[in-house]
């Protein structure tokens, strides 16, 4: 009989059925669950390295810092042919290379924090400093940065602050600290964003205490997170891109953002300025590196030279809207350039300053706080 | 039962103000009966031209004698009608809003600045999105056109045997619904990267099998549950061989459930980005990965342009389809 | 439809003429057929998935790199924490409020399309209501802000006319907005298939044994369609559990729902696996539930 119109018996057989699949699959799910033949999760380390091809290179970037002229001019130089994938975090870039999805990149672009990160995790390659050229003419904070000392594993590309942009229009004094949010909690209610970032945010106010941006104690980041609590009702949302069109048009008046984004809207809306906490900010780098069993090192060589190369990094200061770590290329830029006190900042603005550095199992803690600050 | 048949005239439509009137047939029944126990009407309507529109109801109230007043009816489809525009109005209001800063000259969505086409230019030179709407056109079709096959053939089978474990299979075969895509996605790549299974656009495709599998079953499923199964029995009555009755019979009826669950899948395929950005090799990027990463430094008015121009495409082709499926319905009717 | 005209042979009475064959090996071939490749295919690339997800929720703290050996259910202790609890019930709250609102903005434009277009006109309304699905979803939420901004469209518009300002961007009803509008299209296609099949002489009938409209509606529509409208509340239910982009960008400072949790899990800094995998095999269960108990006591029809 056609099994497919009797409702009734149906239920009552189906009954038992679901009752029996519920028996058989919990027996299954915890015999295939407590097996105790263990494997090992992402085990990228015993992968047996790609050979690629001789003229393609991979590279695994963010998203602004390639484009077409770029990739043309390196096949011209050199006649690779270049194919970039981008990432729009590093945790999402770690995440993939570790699940096995990183093995055709000959070049990656993490920052600094996750240099120190993929370090430990062994999953970088050193470098040979004397293919590279143009290494030893980098600014002098960048020729032994705190992520890699001597640059062993990563090559500076690019770096800028966190810091405020704000509509100097709409305000009435221009902000100068962190603790100007809280100062003026009322008059930028619901007109003010943070970050999308646990260690942007967290860094920010353990700064504006006066403590490390990098701070494993307790007590300290707890007194943090009270602090942010106490402004949440005034924040609009966290986010890291989203703030763009709206401070232009005027619907925030004070935004969280990067140095380099900034720079890139600012033109666009003259009443925008961009200011560096003087309690201090991150300071984040974006470098190359080159991972372990990467297909085509000569090829991820060539290319971090041609990186490097003065005339090239000051043609793409001035197209993408980033600031070089390189003394020649920045001796190569126009003046106005150069004096851009957003992409180049003073010394003095840079004093309070750190690096964004890995936590270690305290990252369990700031995650917690992060949840707890954004479910609130 | 006393069958009724009357002409009746029909009044204006709802969309076109002051159209003519148009003849049509309704069979009215007096007591309701369920909707099993009628005979199929489709066999034994004497006028086979009107066989689909014995099924429509346009204006309820004109079909009540005028001895019965009815004014709140007609109040209550033009509340309806308005309700409706609404509505559309709320669907198309974000694509209007892509359509004006699709033609802004600022790169950001703020203020117009101008009207520009340079964004449209600028879309048709730029190859990685390009690439990326062919890769995901790739994945979409080719996804979808395999989960037809399987996910029909799979409805069908659930539907019709009894076999140990069969709560088992739907179960399972339900689970691409509920599973969170982060997961599904994570997971796949750990298990492809320890069979060392080389990522490719053909990763992706696979995974996408497998949700649009399950979307396709359920649509499947739904119209098979309505349908009539004497059809069928009646076919291998008269010496079809099972394979003949599937194709012949089942398939056709099924199509209207096959097409839709495909157009659900496609939509979803092109749209997917997490599973994408896990299980796709290097070098390929579908057009939600390249978007996605586009967002974080602003979204560029090109891609705005190219959703404009993807809608006003794939909305082309489905209108002139409908059109021409239109036109060959009147053929075959006439 | 093309069935073949000639004679039928004679046909002997033992002789089965079902789909169902006497011998066993036959009997074996046509469940094969059906559901031996697409049985295959989900086992490999979803069971095993599945496998490995759960796994992974069993091993605390687990880490890429680590032996997974399931040890311990902390990760599940850890999802029932009042912190973890919280968000999914924002998830399962923003998951309900967009099914409700779905429904009810959905169920005028399904039934108007499906009882009240003719025919001709039916599949191009559908089509056109369905259309916007083609663009990007992550561009129509980024629309969304543009629209619902304290300058953006909607009060321009209300400015024009005079009313003051909204502000409804950054709080739960924008993300309510956000995902009704994300999740219409689907319900509306569901709803319609089932409105479609709808015997329009019942409701006649109704009418003509004195019932006025809404009565109709609610005892005859209603219960005619409960199979469309499960299906379609359900289907809307379980995406918007997935969903993390719209809340994130709409719904303000305190919009951490499931989903982003779980991202947050495998994508973030913890990188916490075991965490993601449980706060995952969490919800399927619980779907999974929710499912089977509709199952049991509404229609078996579409499922």
């Amino acid at each position: 009989m056609p099994p497919t119109n009797l409702p009734i018996s149906r239920f009552s057989r189906a009954n038992s059925t679901r009752r029996q699949f519920l028996k058989n699959s919990a027996a299954t799910i915890s015999g295939l669950a407590l097996s105790s033949c263990g494997w090992r999760l992402a085990d990228v380390q015993s992968a047996p390295p790609v050979k690629g091809n001789a003229d393609q290179l991979f590279i695994y970037t963010w998203a602004g810092y390639t484009d077409k002229a770029l990739l043309d001019r390196f096949a011209e130089k050199t006649g690779i042919r270049v194919v970039a994938d981008v990432f729009d975090s590093n945790e999402a870039m770690l995440a993939r290379v570790q699940a096995g999805g990183g093995r055709a990149y000959s070049i990656i672009y993490p920052s600094d924090y996750m240099v120190i990160q993929m370090k430990e995790l062994g999953l970088l390659s050193q470098l040979d400093h004397s293919i590279l050229g143009g290494i030893d003419r980098l600014k002098k904070q960048f020729q032994n940065p705190v992520y890699d000392p001597g640059n062993r594993y990563s090559v500076p590309l690019s770096w800028g602050t966190t810091g405020l942009i704000y509509n100097s229009e709409q305000l009435k004094e221009a902000p100068e600290d962190w603790d100007y949010l809280w100062k003026h909690k009322q008059e930028l209610t619901r007109r003010m964003t943070l970050a999308n970032d646990v260690r942007e945010v967290m860094g920010a106010a353990l700064r504006m205490l006066g403590y490390s941006l990098n701070s494993t104690n307790p007590e300290e980041v707890r007194n943090a997170y009270e602090k942010l609590v106490e402004l949440k009702p005034a924040i609009a949302s966290f986010t890291t891109d989203a703030w763009r069109p709206q401070m232009l048009t005027g619907d925030l008046k004070v935004a969280m953002c990067y140095s380099s984004d900034a720079n890139e809207v600012i033109p666009d809306n003259d009443k925008l300025r961009y200011v560096v906490p003087k309690s201090g900010s991150s300071l984040w780098t974006d470098t190359l590196v080159i991972p372990k069993g990467a297909p085509n090192p000569e090829a991820a060589y060539k290319w971090i030279n041609f990186m490097l190369q003065a005339d090239v990094a000051a043609s793409l200061v001035e197209r993408l809207s980033f600031s070089t770590p390189s003394e020649d290329a920045f001796s190569l830029l126009t003046p106005e350039v150069r004096d851009n006190e957003i992409l180049f900042p003073s010394e003095a603005t840079l004093k309070n300053c750190e690096g964004v550095a890995p936590v270690g199992k305290f990252i369990d803690v700031y995650d917690r706080y992060w949840t707890k600050l954004t479910s609130g | 039962m006393a069958i009724v048949i009357q002409f009746k005239e029909e009044g204006r439509r709802k969309k076109e103000e002051g159209r003519r009137k148009k003849e049509k047939i309704t069979i009215i029944f007096r007591l309701p009966i369920p909707n099993s126990q009628l005979p199929i009407t489709n066999y034994q309507l004497p006028i086979p031209h009107y066989r689909d529109m014995e099924n429509t109801a346009d204006n309820p109230q004109e079909e009540i004698p005028a001895d019965m007043l009815y004014l709140k009816p007609k109040f209550k489809i033009s509340w309806q009608v308005i309700f409706a525009i609404l509505m559309f109005f709320y669907m198309y209001l974000p694509i209007l809003v892509l359509t004006f800063y699709s033609f802004n000259k600022s790169r950001f969505s703020a203020g117009w600045e101008g009207f520009t086409l340079d964004w449209y230019v600028k879309l048709f030179s730029d190859t990685r999105i390009l690439v990326a709407l062919r890769n995901s056109l790739t994945v979409a079709i080719c996804a979808v056109a395999i989960s037809a096959v399987l996910g029909t053939l799979m409805a069908v089978g659930l539907s019709r045997y009894r076999f140990p474990g069969k709560s088992w299979y739907q179960g399972v075969a339900y689970l691409p619904i509920i599973i969170p895509d982060i997961a599904s996605a994570v997971a796949t790549l750990v298990f492809l990267a320890a069979l060392a299974i080389p990522l490719s656009l053909w990763t992706i495709v696979a995974a996408h099998i497998v949700f649009c599998l399950a979307y396709i079953a359920l649509a499947v499923s739904t119209r098979l549950a309505d349908l009539n199964p004497s059809l069928e029995e009646a076919a291998l009555d008269l010496g079809a061989t099972p394979v003949q009755a599937f194709i012949q019979v089942l398939l056709p009826q099924l199509l209207p459930g096959i097409v839709s669950g495909c157009l659900l899948a496609f939509v979803l395929s092109m749209d997917d980005f997490l599973i994408a950005s896990f299980t796709a090799g290097s070098g390929t990027t579908t057009l939600p990965m390249e978007i996605f990463s586009r967002i974080r430094t602003g979204v560029k008015p090109d891609i705005n342009a190219l959703s404009v121009l993807l809608m006003v495409g794939s909305g082309g082709l489905a209108f002139a389809a409908e059109y021409l499926r239109g036109r060959s319905d009147q053929k075959r009717a006439n | 439809m093309a069935v073949s005209t000639k004679a039928p042979p004679p046909i002997p009475p033992n002789s089965p003429s079902k789909s169902e064959t006497v011998s066993p090996w036959s009997s074996w071939a046509g469940p094969l057929a059906l559901l031996g490749p697409s049985g295959l295919w989900l086992a490999l690339l979803l069971v095993v998935p599945t496998i490995v997800i759960f796994q992974l929720s069993l091993v605390p703290n687990i880490k890429p790199g680590d032996l997974v050996i399931p040890s311990g259910i902390d990760n599940y202790l850890r999802v029932f924490e009042p912190l973890n609890l919280q968000v999914i019930g924002r998830s399962v709250f923003f998951a309900t409020g967009t099914t409700i609102l779905c429904l009810v903005l959905g169920f005028p434009v399904a039934y108007w399309i499906a009882l009240n277009v003719s025919p001709k006109w039916r599949n191009l309304t559908l089509l056109g209501f369905v259309l916007p699905l083609w663009t990007s979803s992550l561009l129509r939420s980024y629309a969304w802000i543009t629209i619902l901004r304290p300058t953006g469209v909607l009060n321009s518009v209300l400015a024009l006319v005079g009313i003051p300002p909204l502000e409804l961007l950054n709080q739960s009803s924008a993300v309510l907005i956000g995902m009704a509008y994300s999740y219409l299209p689907y319900i509306v296609t569901i709803l319609y298939a089932s409105l479609e099949k709808l015997d329009r002489r019942l409701l006649e009938a109704s009418q003509d044994l004195g019932a006025n409209p809404v009565e109709t509606f609610w005892q005859v529509t209603v219960p005619q369609t409960m199979p469309g409208i499960a299906a379609g509340s359900l289907l809307v239910f379980i995406s918007c559990l997935g969903d993390f982009v719209d809340p994130e960008l709409l719904g303000g400072a305190s919009s951490m729902t499931a989903a982003r949790l779980i991202y947050n899990q495998f994508l973030g800094a913890t990188q916490n696996w075991g965490l993601g995998s449980a706060l995952s095999m969490v919800l399927i269960f619980a779907v999974s539930i929710g499912i089977a108990l509709l199952l049991k006591y509404g229609d078996r029809n579409t499922i």
